[in-house]
């Protein structure tokens, strides 16, 4: 019974927001068709109005990636030509632009069909309500006017049915609701993302810039080590021998004195031993070395102030670089969880596949809608990936949960 | 002697301070960055400044270019300059004003104390003092056809002492010989490298630098 409660518990919230997805889109997809005369207006007759057209309509079709994008939980990417340079230039531009053809017919489809589904995600709650209704009202109507939902009400047979009619509605929207938004949810974004040659040309640029990130990534991480080890460790050493020679001319005139600095000079050591370990531990934790990375993940997740459990299966022994890299990336994803999500509680999953890549998943109950544009974190834990040519893939609908997907060849 | 020291670590001034006044030596002001170095200067006068190349607030060269303003506003003013590490071309940057006064050593150089007190002497003299290090690194890089090559090692033993900013009769204490023997070994080296014969100050210094870069 409880799990009967949970599985519907689960179905509204899913039917929940597939119609909200779907009522939300009526007016865009409404507003759609009225766009529809438009563009054949500037087809027909107003061609110089073209260029500026088009920047509308991209700009239209941006909205309905945003929507798409928070619903499916993974960015919808947009790709257009620049419309550059003098009126003839730019209708060329506009002319042979694919992903403007691509969206003009995401216009007229998703305007038809996006009105019909919104009224239908609205409109089968409410039938389903209404014919729970109806045993209590229908007596209300004329004989000769009935109640007809789906089928004319005329005796208390006819009315006693209808709990079961709103069972059917029930069921039809709690099954129904959530493919239908994923449906269109889908191809909306099948249209909405650039062609396949676009997008293979966007993500080469990507590439480009990531492996650039990387490389600046690196170079500052390679900075801050020659500070630590210079302004720190170094100085603290420098502090050692500079009170040692005190000591020694001290000795010399004055032994007594000595004492004082040879105890200053051991603490300066100390404190080198200390900043050194710390140093180290920020370039390649030693528990990584002693423990492998299964066990320095479980390290971090006990330490993580989310309640937070962790499977690893099938890890073998991945190189230095790579299991620190993990490392890393497992730390600032569970700081961002207990930074941000405020998830209940969270998991970190290893596996490899095909004993060549380490595959890192790190799931959350928390908000959702992690952006990446606005922490550094995910950004950082990004460039750490690609860095090792890994691919990287955030999911993160508003009300979550949150799953951070990363994929790291091992190189062997 | 009255000396201004600009040191970011605390612990690291506070120990060049206690070294300095032991060896009585009068520190008129100890700071943490440049600004308040050249606001001591005028103020306090002294006869020697002692600072760090990296200060705040980026601890890259702002020391460097403390220095170089000093020398601007207060020409002549014998600055021994410290580093983490030396690299020649802040070496270059101090000596480019061609005044005497300058010193350029490794921090853990005050270790032994003598020596940096020796180094601290030279500079208020008006000497060069460069670290053993920085004149290492002249003297690696060298070509195929490098006139360096037909030094024998001791001629390269005295012309890296000349490099640091050593006198005849210091280098003659040094490498255990008599100062005409040093004279012989300088003579030769100033031959086989075509460089003017110079008197034993600075501007030697900035000759046997001037070949060594070249």
């Amino acid at each position: 019974m409880t799990r009967f409660r949970a599985w519907l518990a689960t179905a509204f919230a899913e039917m929940w927001r597939g119609a909200r997805f779907l009522v939300t889109g009526v007016p865009l997809a409404l507003a759609s068709l009225w766009l529809i005369p438009v563009v054949v207006a500037v087809t027909l007759v107003g061609w110089p109005a073209a260029p500026s057209a088009a920047r509308g309509l991209r700009r239209w079709t941006a909205i309905a990636r945003r929507r798409v994008g928070a619903f499916t939980g993974s960015p919808v990417h947009q790709a257009y030509p620049p419309l550059e340079g003098g009126l003839g230039d730019q209708l060329k531009t506009v002319l042979t632009d694919r992903s403007l053809r691509r969206d003009l017919t995401w216009l007229v489809t998703n305007g038809l069909s996006g009105t019909v589904l919104g009224f239908l995600s609205a409109g089968l709650p409410l039938a389903a309500v209404n014919a729970l209704a109806i045993p209590f009202y229908w007596q209300a109507f004329p004989a000769d006017q009935p109640v007809a939902s789906p089928y004319p009400v005329t005796s208390w047979g006819g009315a006693l049915a209808m709990p079961l009619v709103a069972l059917g509605y029930a069921a039809l929207a709690l099954f129904g609701i959530p493919r239908l938004a994923r449906w269109n949810a889908g191809w909306s974004r099948r249209l909405l993302s650039p062609a396949p040659g676009i997008r293979l040309t966007e993500q080469v640029a990507e590439l480009t810039a990531s492996r650039a990130a990387a490389l600046e990534a690196h170079g500052a991480e390679l900075r801050r080590i020659e500070r630590d080890l210079h302004d720190g460790t170094q100085n603290r050493l420098v502090g050692v021998v500079m009170h040692l020679g005190i000591a020694e001319r001290a000795l010399r005139r004055d032994p007594a004195g000595a004492l004082p600095m040879l105890l200053r000079a051991q603490d300066a050591a100390a404190d080198a031993l200390t900043e050194l370990r710390q140093v180290v531990r920020t370039i390649y934790p030693p528990v990584l070395a002693e423990r492998g990375l299964d066990g320095a993940a479980a390290a971090l997740v006990a330490a993580c102030p989310v309640p937070c459990t962790i499977t690893a299966s099938g890890l073998g022994r991945a190189p230095a670089a790579v299991e620190s890299a993990a490392y890393f990336v497992i730390a600032e994803a569970l700081t961002n969880i207990a930074k941000h999500s405020g998830a209940r509680e969270a998991e970190v999953r290893l596996s490899t596949r095909g004993g060549e890549t380490l595959v890192i998943e790190v799931h959350d109950d928390g908000l959702g809608g992690a952006d990446e544009s606005a922490g550094s974190g995910l950004l950082g834990i990004r460039r750490r990936i690609v860095a090792f040519g890994g691919v990287t893939e955030l999911t993160s609908p508003e009300g979550g949960p949150t799953v951070l997907r990363a994929e790291l060849p091992c190189g062997l | 002697m009255r000396v201004v020291i600009a040191e970011d670590d605390a612990l690291l001034r506070e120990g060049l301070v206690l070294l300095l006044r032991s060896e009585g030596i009068d520190v008129v002001a100890a700071v943490d960055n440049a600004d308040a170095f050249l606001a001591a200067l005028p103020e306090h006068r002294p006869d020697a400044a002692v600072l760090d190349v990296r200060l705040p607030p980026s601890f890259t060269d702002e020391g460097l270019r403390a220095a170089v303003e000093a020398r601007r506003q207060f020409p002549g003013l014998p600055i021994l300059v410290l580093s983490a590490y030396v690299e020649d071309s802040y070496a270059a940057d101090l000596l480019a004003d061609g005044a005497g006064g300058i010193g350029y050593l490794l921090k853990e150089r005050v270790g032994k104390v003598e020596k940096f007190l020796d180094a601290l002497n030279r500079v208020v003299g008006g000497g060069t003092v460069l670290d053993p290090e920085v004149v290492s690194q002249l003297m690696v890089r060298r070509r195929a056809d490098d006139p360096l090559r037909t030094l024998t090692p001791r001629e390269r033993e005295v012309l890296a002492l000349m490099a640091e900013g050593y006198t005849n009769g210091a280098i003659a204490g040094l490498l255990v010989v008599s100062e005409t023997a040093v004279s012989k070994h300088i003579g030769n080296i100033f031959a086989k490298l075509g460089l003017p014969p110079t008197d034993t100050g600075h501007r030697r210094v900035l000759a046997v630098l001037a070949h060594l870069k070249a």
